[in-house]
């Protein structure tokens, strides 16, 4: 009978306080990881909205193109117009 | 049952108690990392759909502009010399002439003339335009001769009978207006004419003999900068 209330006081006084003890840092850092996870994803979501306005690149590539073309005949005028060094 | 049992019972539903207390909310919040891991990695992809074109796209516009890059440079260079470019660059853009020229690596390290700090844009330009001009035949070297508070002072030094006695000696500038020994009718079409002077027949501006100045006389304008 000693025994058994032996075991019982080891039950209530050591067992659960370590079970209590082992399980409070896991659910506190699985708490914590949410509001990070919840963080990436907002700024994923921030960068997507971002690159919307990646296809307005296709516009600056043409006009790019054409810019370079003017600059490319303009530049042939001046190289006729002006003397060289 | 005897009270050791009964206490024994109540030990193992309190630890069992306490480890379901912690266990489900960790289940809960694991639960929902994996969802907002779901959502983050559609995210994600997305970015990764989104800026798979942008790679080419920004190669072809940096192609275009090194192309024009280089074409300008050569430009300058063939028409200012590579020194005066570099004092073209230096006066526009004080302390860009260190980098030198993409297609002259060594210009970096060429002293550029001290064009910036004598004469402004304007005159520079009238320098390169009217060979003649004062500023066009004095050393950098030399006095300032536009400078704001010294200009009087210089020019005078440099012309002390106030106009040069060799003038008289050089061609005249070409005369621009209605009283130009040549002139032609207004056009509708840019560099089209509809009839070349002296009653010809018309031709685009290309094809026309354009008179060029005569030898030597524009030879002076190279020491504005030199």
């Amino acid at each position: 009978m000693t025994l058994y209330w032996l075991g019982d006081a080891v039950l209530i006084l050591v067992v659960a306080p370590v079970v209590i003890v082992l399980l409070r840092p896991v659910l506190a850092a699985a708490r914590e990881i949410v509001g990070h996870v919840h963080a990436i994803r907002d700024a994923a979501r921030a960068g997507s909205r971002d690159l919307d306005a990646v296809p307005l690149l296709l516009t600056t590539q043409a006009q790019v193109r054409q810019t370079v073309e003017t600059v490319a005949s303009f530049g042939g005028s001046l190289d006729v117009i002006i003397d060289d060094a | 049952m005897p009270a050791a049992g009964v206490v024994l019972i109540i030990g193992v539903v309190l630890v069992i108690g306490a480890a379901a207390a912690f266990l489900l909310p960790t289940i809960a919040a694991l639960a929902a990392i994996a969802k907002g891991l779901d959502e983050a990695i559609a995210a994600v992809g997305e970015l990764v759909a989104k800026t798979e074109p942008v790679e080419p796209v920004v190669k072809d516009i940096n192609a275009n502009l090194d192309a024009a890059v280089d074409a300008l440079e050569a430009l300058l260079v063939k028409k200012a010399g590579l020194r005066d470019a570099m004092g073209l660059i230096e006066s526009l853009y004080p302390g860009a002439s260190a980098a030198g020229l993409r297609s002259h690596p060594d210009s970096g390290t060429i002293v550029p003339p001290r064009i910036s700090e004598v004469y402004t844009r304007g005159t520079l330009t009238l320098a390169r335009l009217g060979r003649e001009a004062p500023i066009a035949t004095a050393s950098p070297e030399g006095p300032v001769l536009r400078h704001v508070a010294r200009s009087l002072a210089a020019t005078d030094a440099l012309f002390p009978d106030f106009r040069p006695r060799e003038v008289a000696a050089m061609p005249r500038s070409p005369v621009i207006g209605t009283g130009a020994p040549v002139r032609y009718e207004p056009t509708y079409t840019p560099g089209v004419r509809e009839r070349m002077p002296g009653g010809g027949p018309g031709g685009t501006l290309l094809a026309m003999d354009i008179p060029r100045a005569a030898p030597g006389h524009g030879d002076h304008g190279e020491g504005a900068s030199d």
